[in-house]
């Protein structure tokens, strides 16, 4: 938990962490210190949903109003670096509605969605999270992550960048209302982006 | 250049094509001495460099190359590398910039690429160095509604004879509108494939329905899409046409269908139909009445490697390509239909596009095919529809007769062997100009 043991006694504002425990007694969070583990846990739950490819759950994870956004990255000189991603409503990687996303999804069933037949093996590996609660009751976390693609025989392809989410809970589960990729990569590397960041 | 050798690749009486030159690496340098260094190459467009001074950094073929548009509004394309020691000049993707310093020994030059400034002019050089001679190196530039070409060939005809009859055809998408068209993009990504791949299915229509199946069933359940068939392509009043190394996929039907494909859902249909509508007596005053009523632009590739509207397949080495594609919206177009077709398009197309995603294993094992000792030693098969096409009466070029044939494959492969094998351009044959451009449409939009 960030690698500093928490305060001890002092009293979770919201929710209390159930049944940590200390030497001296039960252990709470404050507030934050709950969120963080409730998310972080929520991305390790996502990555193995990835890795496992149970997409159908992963898709669950979203709001039916959700935006999968991925910017372009540009080159441009240190002085000009808002203008280093694109913005939104200019050409991106992605840009996606729910619909798109279960129309991705229900692609790979077909058997013929060639990119993904055999399909990937990824391993997503989700670190550095923030997490800040909003005044709405939203929650925006960003996040860091390392996805190892191996395909086929040979071709394999890391890819690297952070994801900036908003996060609202839906019948006590929180799920993603916007999620904004930004890869660490200018020309990417890869013969094709077929698998989920 | 080495010795010039001769290419017979492809057959055009069986259609069987050599397909070592997928992977071999000394026909990869003549490519790029022969033919990106002579053809017209599809560089970029006027609406990445509206203003003044700015600039976009893209490529003819490996030559990184900066399009910029001087303080007069002039378009140039300037060679990335300095010419003391060849250090690039420019390392932004796009801006805007008077001047281009080399981060090496600090050169400066103009943004029409005259040497403005070298540092120790007169005490290091004894004002011996003669920089009226040392400007970027400059390819020449023409536009054709709002695309901008260049070439390094002071040799090469104007662009508006290069494209030939094909612009009858382009000018159903292109220059359709008074306000002209804006680029979006690009988005990059390499793939281990032979650029020549790209651009023959281009109108390889044929693998649609196998290639991209997935897609199709799926954006018919979700979208509304229409069906996708071998069936109904066997069956559609598509056609292929062929003009100077350029190959055309076209419909013909007067069926008040929107000519933007991309981005039409059961949803967004009425906006394409209303704009479609609303267009339709400008398109005809522009294009005349055939081509704007009946004929749209399907699949095509202007050659060398611009392929499907704007979009480049740039040589990266014989078995590499990077792929940028751009998306072209009408300037006036409501904002709803261009976020429409952006993210229509953007779903499709590009390096996570569903339907573009499905080629790269494809083209890859195509191109791979040429590497090992027993498969290379096997011609690609090419065959179809040998015989079935010729020139037609009301559309311009070599038209097949149907929509899935390899009419265009053939003879984009001969166009090939034609600029392999001309030691010039004054031998590259093009097509006499005969179709009859009804309408107020010009080159220049």
């Amino acid at each position: 938990m960030n690698g500093v043991a928490p305060s001890r006694r002092i009293s979770a504002v919201s929710p209390p962490a159930a049944g940590a425990q200390g030497e001296d007694g039960p252990l709470a969070l404050t507030a934050q210190q709950a969120l963080w583990l409730e998310l972080n846990q929520f991305y390790i739950r996502e990555a193995w949903l990835l890795d496992e490819r149970k997409l159908k759950q992963w898709l669950d994870l979203f709001t039916d109003d959700v935006l999968y956004f991925m910017p372009r990255r540009k080159n441009v000189p240190r002085r000009e670096l808002h203008r280093e991603l694109t913005p939104l409503g200019d050409l991106a990687i992605l840009e996606e509605d729910k619909r798109y996303l279960e129309m991705r999804v229900a692609r790979l069933e077909t058997g013929m969605a060639w990119a993904e037949d055999p399909p990937s093996r990824t391993r997503h590996l989700i670190g550095n999270l923030e997490a800040r609660r909003l005044e709405d009751g939203e929650v925006e976390a960003r996040t860091a992550f390392l996805v190892y693609r191996s395909h086929l025989e040979t071709d394999h392809q890391l890819l690297s960048g952070c994801r900036e989410d908003r996060l609202r809970k839906v019948d006590g589960a929180w799920k993603v209302r916007r999620r904004m990729i930004v890869l660490d990569a200018n020309v990417l590397l890869d013969k094709n982006l077929s698998v989920f960041l | 250049m080495a010795a010039v050798r001769e290419y017979a690749v492809i057959d055009p009486v069986t259609g069987k094509l050599d397909r070592r030159i997928f992977s071999d690496q000394a026909v990869y340098d003549d490519e790029l001495e022969r033919i990106f260094g002579r053809a017209w190459l599809m560089i970029g467009h006027e609406s990445l460099v509206p203003a003044a001074d700015d600039f976009f950094h893209t490529y003819m073929g490996e030559d990184p190359v900066i399009l910029t548009r001087d303080g007069a509004g002039r378009l140039h394309a300037l060679l990335n590398m300095c010419r003391h020691r060849g250090n690039r000049v420019c390392r932004a993707d796009d801006g805007n910039a008077k001047r281009f310093m080399c981060s090496y020994h600090g050169w400066t030059y103009r943004n029409d690429g005259a040497l403005d400034h070298v540092p120790g002019e007169s005490e290091a050089y004894y004002g011996a160095l003669d920089k009226s001679a040392l400007g970027l190196v400059e390819a020449r530039v023409e536009t054709y509604a709002g695309i901008v070409f260049a070439t390094w060939d002071r040799n090469a005809p104007d662009l508006d004879a290069y494209l030939g009859d094909a612009r009858w055809y382009l000018d159903t998408v292109f220059n359709r509108r008074d306000c002209g068209m804006q680029a979006l993009g690009p988005m990059k990504w390499l793939e281990p494939v032979n650029w020549k791949t790209l651009v023959d299915n281009c109108s390889d229509n044929y693998h649609v329905p196998t290639s991209h199946l997935s897609s199709a069933l799926v954006q018919m359940r979700w979208l509304g899409r229409p069906r996708l068939s071998h069936e109904d392509q066997f069956a559609s009043p598509h056609r292929h046409a062929f003009v100077n190394g350029h190959s055309l996929t076209f419909r013909d039907a007067d069926d008040g269908m929107p000519r933007y494909v991309h981005g039409i859902s059961k949803e967004t249909a009425r906006l394409f139909e209303e704009y479609h509508r609303a267009t339709l007596p400008e398109v005809e005053r522009r294009l005349g009445a055939l081509r704007a009523r009946r004929i749209q632009l399907a699949n095509h590739s202007i050659f060398p490697n611009g392929i499907l509207g704007l979009r480049l397949a740039l040589p990266r080495g014989p078995r590499k390509t990077e792929f940028w594609h751009f998306v072209l919206v009408e300037r006036d177009m409501p904002e709803e239909l261009q976020r429409a077709i952006r993210i229509g398009s953007q779903a499709n197309n590009g390096a996570a596009g569903m339907f573009e995603q499905d080629d790269v294993d494809n083209w890859r094992q195509v191109t791979e095919a040429s590497v090992s000792r027993r498969a290379r030693r096997l011609p690609q098969d090419l065959s179809m529809g040998l015989g079935h096409a010729g020139p037609h009466p009301d559309y311009p070029g070599l038209v097949s007769e149907r929509y899935i044939s390899e009419n265009n494959q053939r003879l984009f492969y001969q166009r090939w062997e034609e600029f392999m094998n001309a030691p010039d351009w004054a031998r590259i044959p093009l097509a006499p100009m005969t179709a009859r451009f009804d309408g107020t449409a010009t080159m220049r939009g």
